[in-house]
């Protein structure tokens, strides 16, 4: 509406009160008033100073001036009368008379004077000195006239009168005359300024009732914009607000008016309505943190909001205590349950496996079944292997007794054998000391031969033949010795061969001995385990007919356990529902803060 | 093998071929050889011992008699020699020269047997058989030396002998005859048999 500037220049005059400013507007308005009275008043003063101007300094100096003439005329008239009348109380009465008429001639022209001194006409002013000083000698000369006269010197005074008191006279006459006509002449300007005047008045009156106007109309609108506009913002704000809309903004001027108290009182208004409908909002918001500090006990807002406040704080705790607890005994119920579903369907499973191990139990009852038949029939055809095994055995052990005898002469043969490659060896000693000697007997042959020098050397040849051939004995024998050697060994390690076969033997008599011992116990054992057996199939049997009555039983159970899973499941899933509402419950309580 | 073995003698067939085997070594050893054969096995003997007959003679030659003692070969002159023979009865003699070994009856002739090893003061090179004398004469004086092996006897050239027998040295020097090329050690015979040392006077009370 205003310019900072502006705004600041009205800012002390937003700071008036209401009525002040009612006051200095229509103050103004009647200043105005006043003014254009005044100024009408001042007009009229100074139309009727001209008026009284025109009287007193135009009309009553040309009346002035015109008695002046008829006093003049009438002091001439005097003097001619006096001249005339021989009467001396006459004369002297006349003089007093043309005395008297004479200071109020003077009288009159000081007057003139005056005035036309105050209007500055100079010329005037000269003429009425001129009429004065001429007027002055007039008197004096009447004055002579007067002494001529009491002298009784009328004639002179007489002709006085007719020269040079003429001449005077006439003089005053056309001063006077001019001065009447200068009169007239300020009186018609007089008038013609008043007339000036008059017209100016009007223009006064008319410029002054249109700047009055005009500043009624700007206090009009002044005082609209200070007074009737905030409080139009008021009742629109407070219009929206009874449409429950706080989000007005008065825009609070700082000013220390009525309006501005009441805009401020609004603003607080409107803050404390706000601050409870943040507060409303909080609480809505589930925050019950806030604190409530009631402006005074007659806030019954504040109070109100205070006390539920604090209600709905002690509300929550117990609720929430309450859900904690429903929480808890919730998830409590829900972990048992589930605890009691898994278990259930644990037993359910168990139940299941039992049922298929019972069928696998008496499938395997029926194969056991089976299978002890089996077995007393090859127990029975076992019985006869093992006899025969004995008898096998027996047969055995016979032929080993034998292979034992057989062994034991090749050990006698093979001992002889070695016996004989003895002598032999012994034989062969003997023919290696034969070849050595043979050897020696070359070799002195030879000793003998080169004795005899030429004649022995023919001996010579047959002494180193002798000796080869001793030499070949010896390596033969050698050959025959290391022939031997090995032929003793595959003697010693052919009687130990024996020896350990015909061990073996025995050991093997042994072993046939205990196989058939073995084969005995077995045969027994294999009657027993036919019997056995036997005995298994009849109770495999019962065990049939007892795992039939199981089964049966074991399927009653699964369907019960069957039902139990869909009941305990039905609770878990109740349980669920109760933890989720608890939890839901607890998390809705936890919107709360308290 | 052992597992063929023992499946041949389980099937029974190599019984067979063990008495086919037996048989073969009896007829070996019972077979007399056919005189074509025999006359065949001798030329092979012949042609063995056949030798060059010895170069002519160059230079001096002499017949030694080649021994082995302690695995080194030694000869004596073969003129020395009377026989050799193998060792009896060797009889110990008390209070004689460490050399002396003791004494032998030959045929009955008692003569003294000498260790040459000692005699000489030889390295000794382990032990040998020591077996056999070789019965050394010149005129009256007579005696028996030990010997492990008597190799024969050997017609050895004298010339180019090495004198210088590097295994000997001292005592002994003077009943050497040198070395020849083949490693033959040649004793002098005629040296030892003259040596005063041999000649044992003496009197133990």
């Amino acid at each position: 509406m205003y310019g900072p500037k502006e705004e600041r220049r009205m800012k002390w005059f937003a700071n008036l009160a209401t009525r002040t400013k009612l006051f200095l507007g229509f103050g103004m308005v009647f200043v105005i008033l006043t003014a254009v009275i005044l100024t009408a008043y001042m007009g009229l003063i100074s139309i009727k100073s001209s008026q009284s101007n025109l009287y007193q300094k135009d009309f009553i100096p040309a009346m002035n001036i015109g008695k002046l003439l008829a006093d003049q005329n009438r002091t001439r008239a005097d003097i001619e009368e006096v001249m005339l009348t021989k009467n001396k109380a006459k004369q002297q009465a006349m003089e007093q008379d043309i005395k008297d008429r004479e200071n109020k001639i003077t009288e009159l022209i000081n007057f003139a004077i005056g005035n036309l001194k105050s209007e500055n006409d100079q010329a005037a002013v000269k003429k009425m000195d001129e009429l004065n000083s001429v007027r002055e000698d007039y008197r004096k000369t009447r004055d002579e006239q007067f002494a001529l006269i009491q002298e009784g010197k009328v004639k002179d005074a007489r002709q006085l009168s007719m020269g040079i008191q003429e001449q005077r006279y006439v003089r005053i006459r056309n001063l006077a005359s001019e001065l009447m006509n200068t009169e007239t002449k300020h009186a018609q300007a007089r008038v013609e300024a008043s007339n000036a005047m008059a017209g100016k008045m009007v223009l006064v009156f008319i410029l002054a009732g249109v700047a009055a106007f005009a500043l009624s109309l700007i206090a009009v609108f002044v005082l609209n914009g200070m007074i009737s506009k905030p409080l139009k913002e008021i009742s629109g704000a407070a219009e929206k607000m009874s449409g429950g809309d706080l989000s007005v903004d008065v825009s609070i001027e700082d000013r220390n008016d009525e309006v501005g108290a009441l805009s401020k009182a609004f603003g607080r208004m409107i803050a404390y309505l706000q601050e409870m409908a943040a507060m409303a909002k909080r609480i809505a918001g589930n925050d019950l943190t806030i604190s409530t500090n009631p402006l005074s006990p007659k806030d019954t807002l504040g109070n109100s909001f205070a006390d539920m406040v604090h209600n709905l704080k002690r509300m929550n705790r117990e609720v929430m205590d309450s859900v904690t607890v429903l929480a808890s005994s919730a998830s409590e119920i829900l972990s048992s349950t589930t605890e009691v579903a898994s278990s259930v369907t644990e037993t359910a499973t168990s139940v299941n496996e039992t049922t298929t191990t019972v069928e696998e139990v008496k499938q395997t009852a029926q194969v056991a079944s089976q299978k002890a038949r089996q077995v007393s029939e090859a127990a029975q055809k076992a019985v006869q292997v093992s006899q025969m095994g004995e008898r096998a055995v027996d047969e055995t052990i016979e032929k080993m007794a034998r292979i034992r005898l057989q062994m034991e002469s090749i050990a006698e043969s093979i001992v002889k054998l070695s016996e004989q490659s003895q002598a032999i060896g012994e034989i062969i000693g003997a023919v290696n000391d034969l070849a050595e000697q043979s050897n020696l007997l070359a070799v002195n042959a030879s000793i003998e031969a080169a004795k005899a020098g030429e004649h022995g050397k023919g001996f010579t040849v047959v002494a180193q033949e002798v000796k080869s051939l001793a030499g070949q004995s010896k390596q033969a024998t050698a050959q025959v010795r290391t022939i031997l050697s090995d032929i003793q060994k595959a003697t010693s390690a052919a009687v130990l061969a024996t020896e350990q076969g015909s061990k073996t033997v025995e050991e093997g008599v042994k072993q046939s001995g205990q196989s058939g011992e073995a084969i005995k116990m077995l045969a027994g054992s294999i009657a027993e385990a036919a019997q056995a057996a036997t005995q298994i199939a009849a109770s495999s049997q019962q065990q049939l007919v007892g795992m039939e009555q199981v089964i049966t039983a074991m399927n009653s159970i699964k369907l019960a356990s069957e039902q139990n899973v869909t009941g305990t499941k039905q609770t878990e899933t109740a349980a669920h529902a109760l933890n989720e509402l608890g939890q839901k419950l607890k998390l809705l309580m936890a919107q709360y803060r308290v | 093998m052992s597992g063929e073995k023992r499946e041949k003698f389980s099937k029974g067939g190599d019984w067979a071929d063990i008495h086919r085997r037996l048989e073969d070594a009896r007829l070996a050893v019972d077979r007399e050889p056919s005189p074509a054969e025999k006359k065949g096995m001798l030329r092979k003997r012949a042609r063995a011992l056949a030798k060059e007959p010895e170069a002519a003679e160059q230079g001096e030659h002499a017949w030694f008699l080649e021994f082995l003692l302690a695995h080194e070969r030694y000869g004596i002159e073969s003129s020395y020699v009377r026989e050799v023979l193998p060792i009896k009865d060797l009889a110990p003699v008390p209070c004689t020269p460490s050399f002396v070994l003791g004494i032998i009856n030959v045929r009955g002739q008692i003569i003294s047997v000498l260790d040459l090893k000692k005699f000489l003061d030889l390295p000794e090179k382990g032990l040998g058989d020591l077996n056999k004398v070789i019965i050394i004469a010149k005129g009256d004086m007579e005696f028996g030396v030990l010997a492990d092996v008597i190799l024969g006897i050997r017609n050895v050239p004298l010339k180019g002998l090495q004198q210088r027998i590097p295994t000997l040295s001292g005592v002994g020097e003077e009943f050497f005859r040198g070395v020849t090329v083949e490693g033959l050690i040649l004793l002098d015979a005629g040296r030892i048999l003259k040596d005063k040392l041999i000649v044992v006077n003496e009197e133990v009370f």
